[in-house]
């Protein structure tokens, strides 16, 4: 059976082709910028627990405590914190803009 | 990177890959049925599998995941090669010295073909030869090659150990294409009466397989830096040849000339036991192999598929041809697998 022609041919004048398997390219790369986000929240997850761990071990924190559900001062003293959490995922839904651009040009 | 984080994220990586094994082709294969029905036929050639599910959403994330995933083991932020690279120093100072050691020799003129040199297969940046970490790379890459077998991968090199030795113990048995000595390792831990010879291009490999050896302090065995299809044995030389997932790795008139050269190492009467994959049992199959090729950078595995191996064992006087599909692990089903698996196939047959 022959080679294919490139086997002889050394490497490609672009060796490393992107592969996307979307009909819209902009789905793989933002999906990839996904699946990164969500290695680094396991490896977030991963370190927080092996802290508690650690913690609980010295007598610092008690781990069933902190797994309790908490009360509501402690939901209302962190609501500020999560809203602007919630309104910094979500505002670039609105497609608000923040800076006054020049008119759009004629094309 | 620390290396807890390194092993979380390579960790959830695995598991991914393991979703992906466990659920996501099943859930492909279930659409697939459930189209085929629609259409009331079923495909017979993987262009016609193409149609019903190439532009599906769910074939699109199963293509994603099956490259992706890959190159997030490999590279990027946790990947296999920046983990290691960062380590290079520390790790090579955990290889002995292998000067006068008899168990590895390397050839520092040593030229790879072409073709070893175009592709990054499996996606390992820089492939398993061109960095003194690539060898390190590669084990630790290969504890995770195949998501479902886990710690029973050694499972499958012992596997083939058996097979290859069904018809009695060699005295001499050349493994090719041996890698960092996964495949060989069974070969001279078990038979210790055994010579076995181990050669492959890489030598960031090579060495990491002679150090293994040499800290069982196995005798038998000796790795050697050398091409398969082009090795300085004399001819008539070994009862056995071996490979482990060579065949794939190769275009089709250097896996010819392999076959040529265990024709011409073997002893008459010798046989060669080839582990690679093969048998695609249907359109399905064939359509997730060819796509497992192009998307994991392995090139040559469509060649090897499309080779018609039994008439090129038999231009070449072999006897005793056997290729058939290879279990690779208890309760595997290798005709029709609920999860994703190679096509493990032997492909042996005797020197007359
Ligand atoms: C997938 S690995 C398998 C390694 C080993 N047999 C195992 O099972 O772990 C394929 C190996 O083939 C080697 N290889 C590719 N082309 C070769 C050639 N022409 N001669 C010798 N080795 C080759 C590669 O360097 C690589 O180590």
């Amino acid at each position: 059976m022959k080679n294919p022609d490139w086997v002889d041919q050394g490497p490609p004048e672009t060796p490393l082709p992107e592969q996307t398997f979307f009909e819209d390219p902009a789905i793989d790369r933002a999906f990839a910028v996904t699946m990164a986000l969500a290695t680094e929240v396991w490896v977030l997850k991963d370190r927080v627990m092996a802290l508690e761990a650690a913690l609980a071990r010295s007598g610092v924190v008690d781990s069933a405590m902190l797994a309790d559900e908490p009360d509501n001062d402690e939901r209302a003293a962190h609501e500020s914190q999560r809203q602007a959490f919630v309104a910094g995922l979500l505002d670039s839904l609105t497609g608000r803009q923040a800076s006054a651009g020049a008119p759009e040009m004629e094309s | 990177m620390d290396d807890r984080s390194f092993v979380a994220a390579q960790d959830v990586i695995l598991d991914m890959k393991k979703y992906w094994t466990t659920r996501l082709y099943p859930a492909l294969k279930a659409e697939y049925a459930e189209r085929a029905a629609a259409v009331g036929e079923s495909p017979q050639t993987r262009q016609q599998v193409t149609e019903l599910l190439g532009s599906t959403t769910s074939y699109r994330y199963f293509a994603w995941m099956e490259r992706h995933l890959q190159r997030m083991k490999y590279s990027g932020r946790y990947g296999l090669v920046p983990y290691h690279h960062e380590r290079a120093a520390d790790l090579r100072n955990t290889l002995p010295d292998m000067s006068g050691e008899s168990r590895l020799e390397l050839d520092p003129d040593f030229k790879n073909p072409v073709y070893y040199e175009t592709v990054d297969v499996h996606q390992h940046p820089g492939g398993v030869w061109s960095e003194p970490t690539a060898g390190f790379v590669y084990e630790r890459g290969a504890r995770s090659t195949t998501p479902m077998l886990g710690a029973r991968h050694r499972d499958l090199h012992g596997r083939l150990t058996d097979r290859a030795i069904r018809d009695g113990i060699p005295d001499r048995l050349l493994d090719m294409g041996c890698g960092f000595g996964k495949s060989t390792r069974p070969f001279y831990e078990e038979l210790r009466d055994t010579q076995v010879d181990a050669v492959d291009l890489a030598a960031p490999c090579l060495e990491l397989a002679a150090a293994d050896a040499a800290a069982t302090q196995a005798e038998n065995v000796r790795f050697r830096q050398m091409n398969a299809y082009e090795t300085d044995y004399d001819p008539e030389s070994f009862d056995v040849v071996t490979s482990t997932m060579l065949l794939h790795e190769m275009p089709p008139e250097e896996i010819g000339r392999t076959f040529d050269e265990c024709a011409r190492v073997l002893k008459p009467g010798g046989r060669m036991v080839h582990l690679d994959f093969y048998i695609l049992p249907d359109a399905f199959a064939e359509f997730i192999h060819y796509g497992h090729s192009q998307r994991n950078n392995e090139p040559f595995m469509v060649p090897l598929v499309e080779m018609d191996v039994k008439a090129e064992l038999e231009t070449r006087g072999f006897t005793n041809i056997s290729i058939e599909p290879f279990q690779e692990a208890d309760g595997v089903d290798v005709e029709n697998s609920p999860f994703w698996r190679f096509p493990w196939t032997i492909i042996a047959a005797d020197r007359p």
